[in-house]
């Protein structure tokens, strides 16, 4: 277990020991769609609830975070502690664009994404101009995460406050209706599976791999380490300020809580850790699981957050790389046993 | 403006005190302590139940010192087991992200047992002038109890043995080991001391405003900044920091707005990391 | 005095330094000798405790001590000062020295015996270790070293870094305090400087002990005289 945490980038977290670059196209398209299809059917199990599909909605919401999340940490690995923050700059900047501004909702959407994308590429430009270690982007991207809280209070008359606001754009059109957002998010959250996916096999994903691997010898092999982590920001960013745009969007209305740090960026590091922090399906079965067991446990309140609290310990303790690759290895050790005899 | 200083002096004393323990942490075992809030708050409510339960104001906060000590001990007892066996950046991390899940623990069951209790120590009597400037009696004696504690931490790191061989391990971890020194108990002893510095910290704050139990991640976020901008590592740096900060919080509060102040705070230290990631008075590795 | 057997060491699972015996007896001065890469530093930070064997035993004056850490190890008579010589750099000459007795009362004929041996560390008595020179430096290391009255000094490699005159006046202290009474233990790549000062010594190569005897046999062994004397 001490070996997972030795990488001098402290980057050995990350899972993404499974072979992959070689296989074709229909190994990442199948299992997408498949995960796509049983999600597609998760309406008609749901029934009539408004309340219940605004929690699959939220669900699906986090998907696509803990996507974004993982292309930047997983792939780059730049611990980014402001997930809320840049899906906020996407929600309250496509929030004040398509209502205070006048803009039709999708350049309202487009451009939040754009900002959200500039943001993030900006704050890890910044991290590998200094040279900041692992430790040191953590605590400037939580910096940024809470200024954005404290803007988001400051600014009451556009933001709302501390209660936040409701957004009128697009009252009257399939986005506030119960089923369409729910489809929409899916769509976004199999299109972000999709662009990872394809992503990992690209040079830009090999360049990713090295330079997690060994920061020094992917420099000597022609990798140039700051440009990629650029890249991987910019990416993960544009994901979390879509799906922040977007999510608002169909929720109608928007606060702090929405985006807060509490409120999103521990959640998704629980549910990456515990999904498999680098693996591809990782978000899904970690997004997934926890908005199931949040919302079993939803008359608990605030013990909730001691199960989190106690979950982040067990998971960084016993299963660093989160649960696909400790299954992964569990079940290589059964086949191992099994077909020792070849 | 001289009253906002005043103020600001008496913030800073606490934002000092306060990053002071926990740079001593990371100075000496090169552990982040998230957790820190917490035991702040937890030792404050552990006073409040007292004083509920009929216990006297002085023995109530002697119990609530004693309940952060012994926290301090109880994370190094365990959490902090199996981050000992790593060295370095990765010794950070998973201290960062354990500390942080004890602090998730803390506050989920404090706000669910306590959801409205807070601490609140008013010292009555009248307002005293200091230079001019009409001073609430418990700023006073907040700052003064402060003070004292500073003076008494000074005293112990510059001229006892013990102080010393803190101070050794902080310099030379091996150098320390050779001439006898336990870096590892002196770890404990230092996460005792950081613990009942969070608990008087969180009893003076509850002098001049009630501290409740929400405030357990508003009290990490203010020494972590403190921490960063004195230098990690550095007592001195720390609560050079803490007092320049108070005094920046205040006027610009005062100025500007809360909030923006607040963001200001936040951009000194990340300005500080930029700029110059050792602090005010940290040595350039 | 020091009994050392069949220790091997190394890191992450390398052996470095491979089934060393040797002794050290009360009131001798031994050396270890060999070149760059031989093993030196490796059995030294073995032997002081800050690196764990992965075989062998150690025993210091009756008592089995193989596998205790530096700080138990500090506790028993024996100080090390090692090539690095892991000073404070922030911390006073005098503070050193206070430390050096710790967790006992510094006495202050030891302190006084220590700043005539080194009277340049009196006159920086108030001065940080970090803006010592080299030579100074040393001689903190070893004052330091000297203030819980050791009865075994084990140094590595002490002319590291130092001018051949400070180098000689660095053996020359050691020497005094060999006449004091105190027992030695060096290892060394100067072989000429080490030579002159021990009784006995053995020789490492590639993590081996090649030889062992006195200094004159030593000396006069055609080997060491071509590897580490110059003489062909």
């Amino acid at each position: 277990m001490s070996g997972r945490f030795t990488g001098s980038t402290g980057t050995s977290l990350i899972g993404g020991t499974e072979a992959h670059s070689s296989r074709s196209l229909p190994a990442l398209l199948v299992p997408i769609i498949v995960v796509g299809a049983v999600l597609a059917l998760v309406p008609f199990w749901l029934g009539d609830s408004r309340v219940l599909m605004g929690v699959a909605v939220l669900g699906l919401a986090f998907v696509c975070y803990v996507i974004g999340f993982n292309v930047i940490f997983g792939g780059t690995g730049q611990l980014f502690l402001c997930v809320g923050a840049l899906a906020g700059v996407g929600g309250f900047g496509a929030t004040i664009l398509a209502d205070n501004v006048g803009l039709p909702i999708v350049a309202s959407i487009l451009i939040a994404t754009l900002a959200a994308t500039l943001m993030g590429g900006l704050l890890s430009y910044v991290a590998v101009q200094r040279s900041l270690g692992v430790i040191f982007t953590g605590i400037v991207t939580l910096i940024f995460s809470l200024s954005f809280d404290a803007l988001l209070l400051g600014l009451s008359n556009l933001t709302g406050g501390d209660t936040g606001r409701l957004i009128k754009s697009g009252t009257d059109t399939f986005l506030r209706e119960r089923i369409p957002p729910y489809y929409l998010m899916l769509g976004l959250a199999l299109a972000f599976l999709l662009t990872h996916g394809l992503l990992r096999r690209s040079h830009i994903g090999w360049a990713f791999r090295a330079l997690r691997d060994d920061e020094v010898a992917a420099e000597l092999a022609g990798v140039d380490v700051a440009r990629y982590r650029v890249y991987g920001a910019l990416i993960g960013a544009a994901m979390l300020g879509l799906a922040g745009s977007t999510y608002a969007l169909t929720e109608g209305r928007i606060s702090p809580t929405t985006f807060g740090f509490g409120h999103v960026d521990v959640v998704v590091m629980v549910m990456l850790a515990f999904g498999g922090i680098g693996t591809l399906f990782g978000p899904i079965v970690g997004a997934i699981t926890f908005t199931i067991v949040d919302e079993v446990l939803i008359d608990f309140g605030q013990l909730r957050q001691v199960a989190y609290g106690i979950l982040v310990i067990v998971l960084f303790l016993w299963m660093p790389r989160g649960l696909i690759p400790t299954l992964d290895s569990v079940w290589r050790r059964v086949r191992g046993l099994v077909g020792a005899r070849h | 403006m001289i009253a906002n200083i005043l103020d600001g002096i008496v913030l800073g004393l606490q934002f000092g005190l306060l990053a002071a323990g926990l740079t001593l942490i990371y100075g000496l075992g090169g552990v982040l302590n998230l957790g820190y809030g917490q035991i702040a708050v937890t030792s404050a409510m552990i006073v409040a139940l007292s004083m509920d339960a009929g216990v006297p104001v002085v023995p109530a906060v002697g119990l609530g010192l004693l309940a952060g000590g012994l926290f301090g001990l109880l994370l190094d007892l365990t959490i902090l087991r199996p981050v000992y066996r790593l060295r370095g950046e990765a010794r950070v991390l998973l201290s960062l992200l354990l500390t942080l899940g004890v602090s998730f623990i803390i506050d989920g069951y404090l706000n669910w047992r306590y959801p409205l209790k807070a601490l609140n120590l008013y010292i009555g009597g009248g307002a005293i002038d200091i230079l001019g400037v009409p001073m609430r009696r418990g700023s006073l004696v907040a700052s003064a109890i402060t003070l004292v504690t500073i003076t008494g931490l000074f005293i112990f790191f510059r001229s006892t043995s013990l102080g010393r061989a803190i101070r050794s391990v902080i310099e030379d971890e091996s150098g320390a080991r050779l001439i006898g020194i336990d870096p590892k108990q002196m770890l404990r002893l230092i996460l005792v001391l950081s613990g009942v510095l969070a608990a008087l910290v969180a009893v003076t704050r509850s002098m001049i405003a009630p501290v409740d139990t929400t405030s357990g991640l508003s009290i990490t976020v203010f020494a972590l900044i403190v921490t960063v901008v004195g230098g990690l590592g550095n007592v001195v740096g720390a609560l050079l920091a803490g007092i320049i900060l108070g005094i920046v919080n205040v006027v610009a509060a005062d100025l500007i707005g809360s909030y923006i102040s607040l963001i200001l705070l936040l951009a000194a230290a990340a300005v500080t990391i930029l700029i110059r990631p050792a602090g005010l008075l940290g040595v350039k590795e | 005095m020091l009994e050392v057997n069949g220790l091997s060491a190394g890191y992450q699972g390398n052996d470095v330094v491979h089934d060393v015996t040797l002794r050290v007896d009360q009131g001798e001065a031994v050396m270890i000798i060999g070149s760059n890469g031989s093993g030196k530093t490796t059995l030294f930070q073995t032997l002081c405790g800050l690196l764990s064997p992965s075989s062998g035993k150690v025993i210091f004056e009756g008592d089995d001590i193989t596998g205790l850490p530096a700080e138990r190890i500090a506790r028993l008579g024996m100080r090390f000062v090692s090539a690095a010589r892991h000073l404070f750099p922030r911390m006073t000459v005098e503070e050193h020295l206070l430390l050096g007795a710790y967790p006992h009362k510094p006495d202050p004929t030891t302190r006084s015996t220590v700043l005539d041996l080194f009277p340049r560390l009196a006159e920086r008595r108030r001065q940080r270790a970090g803006t010592m020179s080299g030579g100074e430096q040393q001689m903190l290391a070893v004052g330091r070293a000297l203030m819980s009255k050791p009865r075994l000094l084990v140094l590595d490699e002490p002319s590291t870094g130092l001018a051949p005159l400070l180098a000689r006046a660095a053996y020359e202290a050691l020497d005094v305090l060999r006449k004091q009474g105190l027992t030695v233990l060096v290892t060394e790549q100067q072989v000429p400087l080490a030579m002159a000062f021990s009784d006995r010594g053995y020789v490492l190569e590639n993590g081996f002990i090649r030889l062992e005897g006195t200094s004159e046999q030593l000396a006069a062994n055609p080997a060491v005289r071509s590897a580490y004397l110059g003489v062909t």
